[in-house]
C-alpha cells in the first residue's frame, strides 16, 4: 500500500480535528440565521436607538418634562412649533411643556411597562407551565383549568375596575399587566414541557434521583428558553399597546408622568387646533417601537424555530 | 356533541360566577364608599342613603343579594351616580349602539381579512400578495386608539367628508369611522392567518389530487381548500371578538358614539361601581358565550377534534 502524499493526508486529518473541535451550538446557529435576516437586524438597531433615546434623551433636552412655560400657553400654535433655536426640538404641548422631554419620559415608561410585563410572563409563566407540564395528571388538569378560567375573563375591564377602586397608580398598572401577561406563556411552556419531559436526559435525571424542582429548573427550563424568548419578544409590543390603551383613556400613568399612550391621547385632542407635532412625535416613537419589536420577534422565531432548519 | 356543549357549559358557569364574585369583592374592598364626596354628607343622611342601597348590611348578605339578583333576573342594581336609573337602563341605552358597530366591524374584519388572505395565498409573490402583507404589517402597529385620531384627522379635519363623532341613530356616515378604526387591526391579523393557513393547505396531498384529476382552480379552492383554511381563522375569532368589545371603549370615548364603553369610562371616573360591575359582567358573559360558540363551531367543522 502506498500513501500518495503522507504530509497532505496528515494535514487533512489535522484540519478535520480542528473542524471537529469547532462545533456549532444551537445559539451560534440561531445567531447566524438572525443576522442574515435584514429586517430583523435593522429593527434591532432601531430598537437600540429608541432605547438610547429613552435613556439618554434627557441629557439632550433643554427643559424638564414638567417645566411649564407659562408664556407659551395659548400661543402654542406659533410659538411652540418644533425648532432647534428655542430648544424645544419637538415643540411644546398645549400646557407649554417641552414635548421632547415628555416624549423621552413617555418612551421610557412605555418600554419599561413592556419589559416588566414580558419579564413577569417569562418568570411566572415559564415556571407555572413547566410545573404543570412536568407533573402532568391531575395537577396539570387543575393548573391549566385555572389558566382557562382566567383567560376567559375580560381583563381589560377588570383592570379598569381595579384602577378605579384602588386608585390610579403605575404600581396598579404593573400589577394588572403582570396578572394577565403570563397566561399565554404558561400554555406555551406547558406544551413544550410535555415533549421535553420524555427525553432521555430527563429520564436519566429522574433515575439518578434528582428532585423534581431541580429537574424543572436545571433541565427543563433551559430547554424552553428558545421559545420563551421568542414569545417574550412578541409579548413586549402587546404590553406596550395594552398600557397605551389604558393611558389613552386617562386611567393609566398619571400626570406629570406620562407614557406614549397618554401623549398620543393629548395629541389627538389638540390636533384640531393645528398642533400636529404633538401627535406626530409620540406616534412616531410608538409605531417604530412596535414595528421593531414585531420584526425582531419574527426574526427570532425564524432563527430559533427548529421546524425551519 | 351535546355532551361536549354541556361540558363546556359546566366550565363556563363557574367562570361567570367567579367573575361576578370577584368584581363584587373588589368593589367591597374599595376604600371609601360611592357616596363619599368632597363635601361630606351628614352621617344620618349617609346612613339613610346606604340603607336605601342596602350597603349597611353585612358583607355576605350583600353578596348573596347581588349574585341572586344577577343570576335570577339579570338585575344589576341601581346606579350610584345617575340617581333615577338602574344599571339595566344604562346598558339598555348603550348596548344596542355597541352591538351595531361591533357587528359591522366583525363582518368587515372577517370578510375583508379572509378575502385578502385568500387572494394573497393564491397569487403568492405577486403584487396582490405584497399589498396584503404590507397592509397587514402596517395595520398591526395601528391599534384602534391610534387609528381613531388618524381617521379623524384625515376624513374630518382635512377632507371634511365625515362627521367627527356622534351616533345619530346609526346613520351610515356615523358608522364608517368607528367600524374602520375598530376592525383594521383584526382584519390584518385575519388576513395574515388566512394567508399562511391557505398556503399550507395548498401544499397538501389532497389539493394536489384534486388538481390532478382536473378540477378547475376555483372549485378546488372553494370546495376543498376553504374549510381546512378556516380552522385557524375560526380559533382567532374568539380573541378578536374580545378585542373588539374592549376596543369599543376607545371608539365610544373618541367618537362619542354613546355605547357602553362611554358609560364604562364615565363611571370609572365617577366611581360608579355598580355600572362598572354590571358592564364588566355583561362583557364577561358575552366573551364566555362567544368562546363557547367558537369552540362548538370548531368541533363541528374539524372532524379530527374528539369531544
Amino acid at each position: 500500500m502506498m500513501l500518495p502524499n503522507r504530509a497532505a493526508v496528515e494535514g487533512i486529518a489535522e484540519n478535520m480535528q480542528l473542524a471537529d473541535v469547532k462545533g456549532r451550538s444551537l445559539w451560534a446557529d440561531a445567531r447566524t440565521r438572525f443576522l442574515r435576516n435584514r429586517a430583523a437586524v435593522i429593527s434591532l438597531i432601531m430598537l437600540c436607538a429608541v432605547a438610547g433615546f429613552a435613556l439618554f434623551g434627557g441629557l439632550v433636552a433643554q427643559y424638564e418634562g414638567d417645566f411649564v412655560n407659562f408664556s407659551l400657553i395659548g400661543s402654542n400654535a406659533y410659538l411652540g412649533v418644533p425648532s432647534i433655536e428655542t430648544g424645544h426640538y419637538f415643540g411644546t404641548d398645549s400646557n407649554g411643556r417641552d414635548l421632547f422631554a415628555r416624549t423621552v419620559q413617555g418612551t421610557g415608561i412605555s418600554l419599561m411597562v413592556g419589559v416588566v410585563g414580558a419579564l413577569v410572563a417569562v418568570i411566572v409563566g415559564t415556571l407555572y407551565g413547566a410545573t404543570a407540564g412536568y407533573y402532568g395528571g391531575r395537577i396539570d388538569g387543575i393548573m391549566m383549568r385555572i389558566v382557562d378560567v382566567l383567560m376567559s375573563i375580560p381583563f381589560m375591564f377588570v383592570l379598569i375596575l381595579m384602577l378605579v377602586i384602588f386608585g390610579r397608580s403605575i404600581f396598579m398598572l404593573f400589577l394588572g399587566i403582570g396578572l394577565i401577561s403570563w397566561l399565554d406563556m404558561a400554555r406555551i411552556a406547558r406544551g413544550q414541557t410535555l415533549t421535553i419531559k420524555n427525553k432521555e436526559f430527563v429520564e436519566v435525571a429522574v433515575a439518578t434521583g434528582v428532585r423534581p424542582i431541580r429537574i424543572i429548573l436545571r433541565h427543563i427550563v433551559p430547554n424552553l428558553l428558545g421559545i420563551v424568548i421568542v414569545y417574550a419578544t412578541l409579548l413586549v409590543p402587546n404590553m406596550i399597546i395594552f398600557e397605551s390603551f389604558i393611558s389613552f383613556l386617562g386611567l393609566g400613568v398619571q400626570e406629570p408622568a406620562t407614557s406614549l399612550g397618554a401623549l398620543i391621547n393629548e395629541g389627538s385632542r389638540t390636533m384640531q387646533f393645528g398642533y400636529y407635532w404633538q401627535i406626530a412625535f409620540p406616534l412616531f416613537f410608538f409605531v417604530i417601537t412596535i414595528f421593531a419589536f414585531f420584526f425582531v420577534g419574527d426574526g427570532l422565531r425564524d432563527a430559533l424555530d427548529p421546524k425551519d432548519r | 356533541m351535546l355532551s361536549f356543549v354541556f361540558r363546556r357549559l359546566a366550565v363556563a358557569v363557574p367562570t361567570l360566577l367567579i367573575l361576578v364574585v370577584l368584581s363584587f369583592v373588589l368593589m367591597y374592598a374599595a376604600p371609601g364608599g360611592p357616596f363619599n364626596s368632597e363635601r361630606p354628607l351628614p352621617p344620618e343622611v349617609l346612613a339613610n342613603i346606604e340603607a336605601k342601597y342596602g350597603l349597611d348590611q353585612p358583607f355576605w348578605k350583600q353578596i348573596v343579594n347581588y349574585v341572586s339578583g344577577v343570576v335570577t333576573g339579570f338585575d344589576f342594581g341601581p346606579s350610584f351616580q345617575y340617581k333615577d336609573r338602574s344599571v339595566n337602563d344604562v346598558i339598555a341605552q348603550g348596548f344596542p349602539v355597541t352591538l351595531t358597530y361591533g357587528f359591522w366591524s366583525f363582518v368587515v374584519a372577517v370578510t375583508v381579512g379572509v378575502s385578502l388572505g385568500v387572494a394573497a395565498a393564491i397569487k403568492q409573490n405577486s403584487w396582490v400578495d405584497y399589498f396584503a402583507v404590507g397592509v397587514s404589517i402596517g395595520a398591526q402597529v395601528l391599534p384602534n386608539f391610534v387609528m381613531a385620531p388618524l381617521l379623524l384627522l384625515v376624513f374630518t379635519l382635512w377632507l371634511g367628508w365625515l362627521p367627527g363623532g356622534g351616533w345619530n341613530g346609526g346613520q351610515w356616515q356615523f358608522l364608517i369611522m368607528p367600524v374602520i378604526a375598530l376592525s383594521t387591526s383584526y382584519m390584518a391579523s385575519i388576513a395574515r392567518i388566512t394567508r399562511s393557513s391557505m398556503l399550507e393547505v395548498l401544499n397538501t396531498n389532497f389539493i394536489r389530487t384534486a388538481r390532478a384529476k382536473g378540477l378547475p382552480m376555483r372549485r378546488v379552492i372553494w370546495k376543498h381548500a376553504m374549510k381546512p383554511t378556516m380552522l385557524p381563522v375560526l380559533s382567532y375569532l374568539g380573541p378578536a371578538f374580545v378585542g373588539m368589545i374592549t376596543g369599543s371603549v376607545i371608539i365610544d370615548v373618541f367618537f362619542s358614539t354613546g355605547g357602553i364603553g362611554q358609560f364604562f369610562v364615565n363611571s370609572a371616573f365617577n366611581r360608579d361601581y355598580s355600572v362598572i360591575m354590571g358592564i364588566t359582567i355583561l362583557v364577561g358573559t358575552l366573551t364566555i358565550l362567544f368562546n363557547l360558540l367558537v369552540d362548538v363551531l370548531y368541533a363541528w367543522i374539524d372532524p379530527k377534534i374528539r369531544y
